[in-house]
């Protein structure tokens, strides 16, 4: 049985004629240490993943997974225009801060962990990338404890941010850093677990047989409409907080820590997948 | 342990453009870094650099596309998958570059053309290889893509092991993919850590030296007549002493070493090979020399890749292995050019000369930026 210990969720929506939101306050409490020669995506998920192991002890072989679709957007934004519009030498720390893994670092560093850790990318979908591999792992029993988190960075200005994205300049823009803490073992807290099929005629049967009044269904950004559409019809979804509809390349995410770091009561079901890959089922448990 | 049987490979790298002609080029130690000179600088930046030798610019922005699709074909028709089994396969790539050479050819030339509108990182993500390979295989399975530096193939391959071991898939395709582009070669520069020859493990080591290579691997839950080579574990632990190498004091490395060596119920005497990470620079090579010490009463041969296609950083697990795999399965343990005086201090002494490769257990080492290690256990059974 893997549990959700605890979860933090810093989803952040980002105004057109604003600053993005200084995080160093908030990580001088946080951080055992003053890390220096750290950019925004770090500072983002020493945040998030301070906040889910808070007052925790966690095991040194603790697992670390993070997932992100565009990674630390501003140190590369910054590293290219050194390189290619000013011709010069990339800076050492901004050229090793390109790496999705200088993140996992400073987390493993500051919460003293010595265990895997990976930083995996599925555009729209990272989280349900991060989550396969922990759950992976942890019933493999390679991993008994992991902090999975999710994080997305905004690079100013938000135009140019929104057309590296191919998105509508009209949309809401958000920053985040969503975290769960895993366990393997019992307990009262929330369970995950995720149940794969093959056919989605299974996958709604399934759903069928578990779903109870009051439970919250997510279908994943990346899915075919028509058939989150059919599930959405067919289980009566409730709506889950997306901070006023503001999106990045994570929201899955979002919404799973949101969830777990509330007290709602009920399940919650996240569905992913496609007719040829065939389709995930990660379940948040009451 | 199940493991996963290796039943189809590809590669293009320095040695050459399919998996065989580069085992043979890497037996008959035929390749030498060429000489790179990038004069957009105040200094022109200088370095020998293993390119793959096609014909090419070697800034062109269409070699992903022409490169990876043939190297990733020639690993699933090794495999003989059905067209179904091709369209649910999932992959698992690696890589430290992924898009960022496309992605300053265009700001470039945005500069160039309209400089007022010009967009730094016009590309963004990492999804680009997954996108050129499931277009052009026709793929629509998942995809897992991995960014630990230079050990993202190695974590690529560990997930999709463990993952077939789960049974969640009966196959995978794990590539490793690393092009040359301005921002590695010019950011390692900066960080001083390029030399002019490489020599893992010498006591005249004085670092790496980069190239580029696309490797990619076919894992499969069943085997078949002609399988003898099966991954058959791993494991990947990080180490906090400094982002770009692990503790020269070796424990995190001997700490990997020992939970591969548990986790497969091998002992370190059945080791019959142990191919290093070997970067060649003090530190790296000091820091997998000591945690090998640590781990091995009795070193088993090693061999150093690296000198036969350079540092190919994210994608160098599955080319090494590739490379590895086909020299095992031909007999031989490869040698490590470029090794000639041993130090004394670290004691460890790659083999100069090819060696037998008896059937049996052999590691495979990975060390990344960001801390990361990792280490594959391969098996190779008797025809």
């Amino acid at each position: 049985m893997i549990k959700i210990v605890s979860a933090s969720h810093y989803l952040q929506p980002v105004n057109d004629d604003a600053a993005l939101t200084s995080l160093e306050s908030a990580l001088k409490d946080l951080c055992r240490e003053p890390f220096r020669r750290i950019d925004r995506f770090i500072q983002l998920a020493l945040l998030g993943s301070a906040s889910c192991a808070a007052g925790r002890k966690l095991r040194p072989n603790c697992g670390i997974y993070l997932g992100s679709g565009l990674g630390p957007i501003g140190n590369n934004i910054v590293t290219q225009e050194q390189l290619i519009r000013d011709a010069e030498i990339p800076k050492p720390f901004n050229f090793i801060n390109t790496l999705g893994s200088s993140a996992g670092f400073y987390v493993a560093r500051n919460l003293g962990l010595q265990g895997q850790n990976f930083f995996i990318s599925r555009r729209g979908a990272s989280l349900q990338a991060v989550l396969s591999a922990v759950m992976a792992d942890m019933l493999l029993g390679f991993v008994t404890q992991a902090l999975v988190g999710a994080v997305e960075e905004v690079a100013l200005p938000l135009g140019t941010h929104r057309l590296r994205q191919h998105l509508p300049q009209d949309i809401l823009l958000a920053e985040g850093s969503h975290w769960l803490l895993l366990q393997s073992g019992a307990g009262d807290s929330r369970s995950l677990d995720l149940q794969r099929f093959a056919e989605f005629t299974a996958l709604e049967d399934f759903l069928g047989s578990a779903w109870q009044a009051g439970d919250r269904l997510c279908c994943a950004t990346s899915m075919d409409n028509r058939v989150a559409d059919t599930l959405r019809q067919g289980f009566a979804a409730g709506a889950l907080p997306d901070a006023d509809g503001a999106f990045h390349d994570s929201l899955e995410a979002a919404w799973l820590a949101a969830f777990a770091a509330g007290s709602e009561p009920g399940n919650l079901f996240l569905v992913d997948g496609h007719r040829q890959r065939g389709w995930s089922l990660f379940h948040l448990g009451a | 342990m199940a493991g996963a049987y290796i039943r189809g490979v590809g590669l293009s790298c320095a040695l050459g453009e399919d998996s065989e002609s580069c085992v043979s080029a890497m037996q008959r130690r035929q390749v030498q870094p060429v000489r790179l000179r990038l004069d957009e600088f105040d200094e022109p930046l200088l370095m020998p650099y293993y390119r793959i030798p096609d014909r090419s610019e070697l800034f062109d922005a269409g070699r992903f596309e022409r490169l990876l699709p043939p190297v990733a074909r020639a690993a699933v028709a090794q495999a003989g998958l059905t067209t179904a089994e091709i369209r649910r396969l999932p992959m698992f790539i690696g890589s430290s570059c992924f898009s960022i050479g496309l992605s300053e050819s265009r700001y470039a030339t945005a500069l160039t053309q309209q400089p007022e509108t010009a967009i730094p990182m016009p590309l963004c993500g990492y999804q680009d290889i997954a996108v050129i390979l499931q277009r052009t295989l026709g793929c629509e399975g998942d995809t897992y893509t991995y960014n630990t530096a230079c050990t993202s193939s190695a974590n690529a391959l560990l997930a999709a092991l463990r993952m077939i071991e789960l049974g969640w898939y009966r196959q995978a395709l794990v590539v490793g993919a690393e092009l040359a582009n301005r921002t590695t070669l010019a950011g390692f520069s900066g960080l001083q850590i390029v030399a002019e020859t490489l020599q893992p493990f010498d006591a005249a080591r004085k670092g790496l030296l980069l190239g580029e290579g696309i490797g990619a691997v076919l894992l499969s839950a069943e085997t078949d007549s002609a399988s003898r080579l099966r991954v058959i574990g791993g494991a990947s632990n990080c180490d906090t002493w400094s982002v770009t190498t692990a503790n020269t004091d070796g424990n995190s490395v001997a700490k990997v070493l020992n939970q591969v060596l548990h986790q497969t119920r091998v002992q370190p005497q059945q080791v019959r090979g142990i191919k290093a990470h070997g970067t060649a620079t003090p530190t790296g090579d000091a820091a997998e020399a000591r945690g090998l010490q640590q781990v091995f009463a009795s070193l088993p041969p090693v061999s150093a890749l690296k000198p036969h296609l350079g540092h190919t950083l994210g994608a160098c697990c599955v080319n090494e292995l590739i490379l590895y795999a086909g020299a095992l399965l031909r007999g031989f343990l490869p040698a490590t050019p470029g090794f000639e005086t041993p130090d004394p201090v670290l004691g460890v002494y790659p083999l100069k000369t090819m060696d037998a490769a008896p059937d049996g257990h052999y590691l495979l080492n990975h060390f990344g930026f960001g801390g990361n290690n990792t280490v594959l256990a391969l098996e190779k059974t008797a025809p």
